[in-house]
């Protein structure tokens, strides 16, 4: 199932947030449904990364790789990274798949693997 | 406002303790106030990050002042993630400098152990954004992961800096009978040896288990009193000379400059601001190191070096007991544990051990002013405070 990671433009200023916030942090214009959706470009720079080791009964793996990823349009964001040996600053593309199994629902975000 | 004084500490053992957790709030509480000298308070505030999860019992700060029979004061139970402790402690604070109140408890307690330990990390990775962070299966060791490898490739610092810092404080614990850890470690048996990586395997690549805290059960408490309550109970004057707090965004990606702790700059500004003093005249702190990379971040961030420097400064023995800048001598969250809703508090029992002059092998010399920080989310909500002996 194809599902999106949006970022949210602010319709007085432009600025672009991810994640969702109701006010916006450049101008703090304070209306309701001032934000415009924006899909997130897939692509981008992973700028850290880590492998954990000891996690959640969730997640059915051994070693779990996570990342901050800076995409092409400055935005950044978090995501799950599979790359068997990631290096800072190289190019990543981002699939968005299932994440996460919780008890009643399946939870959608960005898979990074390299570019 | 009005000056206010800590007249009495007191603490349980941090451990894995099989009591209720009002009781070791309690315990706590009571060690305070025998300390102090008083039977009776105008206002109780209760630290705590997980009753209502982990333990199963909300409104925790009721079962807590009707168990030591302090009712009808009245009590409110402070929940503001790692840095539970230290909000109670402003907020307790607040109460006497308003002229409110003139003598509060402040206790903060937490019985993590009443659940597995990867429970306990996922409870705690409840505090990072909900659909941006948690959902990936971000946990505060992974945070504190990719920071540290930030870290390392702007500052440079290695695997060695952060197995000194565990080092320093698990031996600073051993001289705490109340710490968590009475295990000696060495370089050789976490880092240098053949089967160091064997004792010391990953937890969230590139931290490993000695870079990260234990999950600890247990509890702290002060009494905090106006001026005329406390110059009444003969103990040292110990005043509350600063505190200042600030947050940051929720998720940690958003922030302009990853390996900045904008948070705890802002917090300890502030705090110096209000005591009129500068990272300078601080003889003693007690530093946030749920992870060794914190210890030193937070030790630039605060003021005590240039930013990027902390691990030198490491090195070269400046943050032991006997050190130019001394952190942690309890051992700190590394060393001492780490029972999320008491950690704030019993930073402060620290300090105010120290400036009473009552810590024995690990006594400070001198000491007679002092700095907490207490470090809530990743870096999302800190309060520093500062503090000075004035008799
Ligand atoms: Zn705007």
């Amino acid at each position: 199932m194809e599902r999106e990671v949006n970022a949210y433009k602010c319709r007085k200023c432009g600025t672009l947030h991810y994640p969702f916030r109701m006010v916006c942090k450049n101008c703090r214009a304070n209306d309701y449904f001032e934000f415009d959706i924006e899909p997130l470009p897939k692509r981008g720079k992973l700028l850290t990364f880590t492998f954990i080791h000891n996690l959640p009964a969730q997640f059915e793996v051994a070693r779990l790789g996570l990342g901050i990823v800076e995409l092409e349009n400055g935005i950044r964001v978090t995501g799950q990274v599979d790359i068997e040996d990631p290096t800072l600053g190289m190019d990543v593309v981002g699939n968005v798949e299932v994440v996460r199994h919780d008890t009643y629902d399946d939870r959608y975000g960005f898979v990074f693997r390299a570019a | 406002m009005r000056d206010v004084y800590i007249i009495g500490i007191g603490i349980t053992t941090f451990t894995r303790l099989e009591y209720p957790l009002s009781e070791i709030a309690a315990y706590a509480s009571m060690g305070a106030l025998k300390d102090a000298g008083v039977t009776d308070v105008d206002y109780v505030l209760v630290a705590n990050m997980g009753s209502a999860r982990i333990n199963n019992q909300s409104a925790l700060a009721s079962a807590v002042v009707d168990t030591l029979s302090l009712t009808p004061a009245g009590a409110v139970r402070i929940e503001n993630g790692p840095a539970s402790g230290a909000s109670a402690i402003k907020e307790g604070f607040m109460a006497v400098a308003s002229g409110m109140h003139d003598t509060v408890l402040v206790v903060g307690a937490e019985r993590m152990r009443e659940v597995n330990n990867l429970e306990a990390t996922d409870f705690v990775a409840t505090l990072t954004h909900p659909m941006a962070e948690y959902i990936y299966g971000v946990t505060l060791p992974g945070h504190a992961a990719m920071f540290t490898r930030l870290y390392m490739e702007k500052y440079g610092v290695t695997e060695r800096h952060l197995a000194m810092v565990g080092v320093k404080n698990q031996n600073n614990a051993m001289l705490n009978k109340d710490a968590h850890l009475h295990q000696k470690i060495t370089m050789d048996g976490i880092l240098d040896s053949p089967e160091a990586f064997t004792n010391n395997p990953w937890v969230a690549e590139p931290i490993r288990f000695f870079d990260c805290c234990p999950v600890s059960d247990g509890g702290a408490a002060l009494i905090l009193a106006s001026k005329e309550v406390a110059e009444a109970s003969g103990k040292p004057m110990i005043r509350i000379t600063g505190i200042g707090q600030a947050t940051d965004t929720l998720a940690v990606h958003e922030r302009p400059e990853p390996t900045d702790l904008m948070a705890v700059r802002i917090a300890a500004q502030r705090a110096y601001e209000m005591a009129g003093i500068t990272a300078a005249d601080i003889d003693v702190a007690e530093l946030h190191d749920a992870f060794t990379i914190l210890e030193i971040a937070e030790s630039e961030e605060v003021g005590f070096f240039e930013k990027g420097t902390g691990h030198l400064a490491l090195e070269r023995g400046e943050t032991a007991i006997d050190g130019k800048m001394p952190i942690n001598p309890s051992g700190g969250l590394k060393g001492k544990g780490h029972p999320v809703g008491a950690t704030g508090v019993a930073q402060v029992h620290e300090i105010v051990v120290q400036l009473r002059g009552d810590a024995g092998e690990r006594q400070v010399k001198d000491a007679r002013t002092g700095l907490a920080c207490n470090f809530g989310g990743f870096g999302n909500n800190v309060v520093v405070s500062t503090y000075a002996r004035e008799d």
